[in-house]
């Protein structure tokens, strides 16, 4: 069953369960017409539909069915799918979460899941992921990322930062860090398998223009894990 | 019942998905079920082989969907098992010579005269995997215990689910105990840790499959090969019946056994 949900900002978030048959989207979506007509007329709504794949057929289908004849504008289409997001995209679509307010940072963003092979998460604001984020996964974050599970895919913390705007206080955490390569602004700290950290709790962080791998928690000066190969 | 349409797949090649689609297939049958083995990866079709039956291929699947015949023509009996059928694809075409739409209507139409339609997927996420899948209802995912058999396998299910295949599960394949207790490759608990989807079998590396596809004969057709023991457990849970996961455990070495290795002799 579709939910509408209120967020910060008069924003209405429209979550598409990632069980819910496409095939049932049209009667679904009629529902929430019925049932949420006054609220979507002249919202701003975020559509959320997980980690389902979207196709040419499905937007254009939501659009004519469900976006203009509620009156709703959307603010964002939210897929976990990489390739997903690159169709909308292309269509000019916006794929992130919005902020309350134009130009300004969003809230967290926390996921209850894992992100498997050939899924990306891009949020501007920070991320906390309860799952795993697997081999092949991505997450790119404009603030500090935390993952709460194992980490073996490809983190990029304070992705909208660089040079003089870079935030230096911008973190990677990891309750169980098994990544090969961290990113923090514009630097890419490498990393190897041999390391005395490997598989355990970590926080990443730019120290002296380079990444840098201190256990988690840590006590200051202390720990600290070396600093790894860096790149602008 | 109810048909059942699979699809085997894996995201990575040379895993085992084609001799799964066999073994199962026939094990399937052998339990009395009406089995047919879809080869669905068009222009490198490899099932025929590993079930035997290459030299009885009049018409393909291509042939059936292009209109030169029909469907049921297409259907080739195994002699060797009651109720067990494959259906060939072409060898000289090309993966866009099958549609998604025109995969569905293939197993709708099998749906009517079989209770299991297992459709081999080709390797990858492309065009040949999604035919291959859009007539499923569920998929068998394979992989091996290798970190990138695992990676692609994980993508492969993300794909699925957006697909809306239910239940996946996960056949873990090529395990190789001796190796998994020296922490040279990942166990089946690792493997599940990462891809978080139900296990419906665990098949050991057994050099009994090389050879019985070299000869066509898929071994759940024989007794005795410990793949073809985790094969047919697979079948029968895939059937709804409840049974044990094999011990793939090394099993302990007796005293003996432990001087003759200290002395070189248990290579």
């Amino acid at each position: 069953m579709i939910k509408l949900k209120g967020m910060t900002g008069s924003i209405v978030r429209c979550v598409i369960p990632e069980d819910l048959p496409s095939a049932d989207f049209n009667s679904e979506f009629g529902k929430v017409m019925e049932t949420g007509g006054s609220i979507l007329n002249g919202a701003r709504i975020v559509l959320d539909f997980g980690a389902r794949a979207i196709s040419e057929a499905t937007v254009t289908a939501l659009l004519s069915g469900f976006v203009w004849p509620s009156g709703a504008s959307v603010a964002a289409w939210i897929t976990y799918d990489a390739v997903s997001q690159e169709l909308l995209k292309r269509a000019g679509l916006r794929t992130s979460e919005p902020a309350p307010s134009e130009g300004g940072p969003c809230g967290a963003l926390v996921l209850h899941r894992s992100l498997r092979s050939g899924q990306r998460v891009e949020h501007r604001g920070d991320v906390i992921i309860t799952g795993h984020v697997n081999d092949g996964a991505e997450v790119l974050a404009s603030g500090n990322i935390t993952v709460l599970g194992r980490l073996n895919g490809l983190l990029h913390a304070g992705c909208e930062g660089g040079g003089e705007g870079e935030d230096p206080d911008t973190v990677v955490v990891s309750r169980c860090m098994e990544a090969l390569q961290v990113r923090i602004g514009s630097k890419i700290g490498s990393l190897g398998r041999d390391a005395e950290w490997w598989g355990k709790r970590v926080v990443a962080s730019v120290k002296d223009g380079a990444v840098l791998i201190e256990y988690w928690p840590f006590v200051k000066g202390e720990n600290a894990g070396g600093v790894k190969e860096e790149t602008a | 019942m109810t048909p059942r349409v699979i699809v085997v797949t894996s995201g990575k090649g040379g895993v085992g998905k084609t001799t799964a689609t066999a073994n199962i297939a026939a094990a399937l049958a052998l339990l009395g079920n009406k089995v047919v083995a879809v080869d669905g990866d068009v222009g490198l079709r490899n099932l025929d082989v590993i079930m035997g039956l290459e030299n009885r291929i009049v018409y393909t699947l291509v042939d059936a969907i292009e209109g030169n015949c029909r469907l049921n023509q297409t259907l080739i009996k195994d002699k060797r098992v009651d109720n067990l059928f494959m259906i060939p694809t072409a060898q000289s075409k090309t993966k866009d010579a099958v549609t998604s739409d025109q995969m569905v209507s293939v197993c709708s139409e099998l749906r009517k005269d079989f209770d299991f339609v297992l459709i081999d997927s080709p390797a990858g996420i492309e065009s040949g995997f999604r035919n291959a899948s859009a007539g499923a209802d569920e998929a068998l995912v394979i992989t091996t215990p290798e970190v990138s058999a695992v990676r692609d396998a994980d993508r492969i299910i993300g794909l699925l689910e957006s697909m809306e295949k239910s239940p996946i599960f996960l056949i873990v394949n090529r395990i190789r105990p001796q190796m998994v207790k020296k922490g040279d490759m990942l166990g089946v608990s690792d493997v599940l840790d990462i891809l978080q989807i139900g296990l419906i079998g665990m098949v050991p590396d057994d050099e009994n499959v090389v050879k019985s596809a070299n000869e066509g004969k898929p071994l759940t057709l024989g007794d005795g090969a410990q793949a073809a023991v985790a094969f047919k457990n697979i079948a029968a849970r895939i059937t709804g019946k409840d049974i044990p996961f094999m011990n793939l455990e090394v099993p302990k070495k007796g005293f003996f056994a432990r001087i003759k290795d200290a002395f070189g002799g248990g290579r």
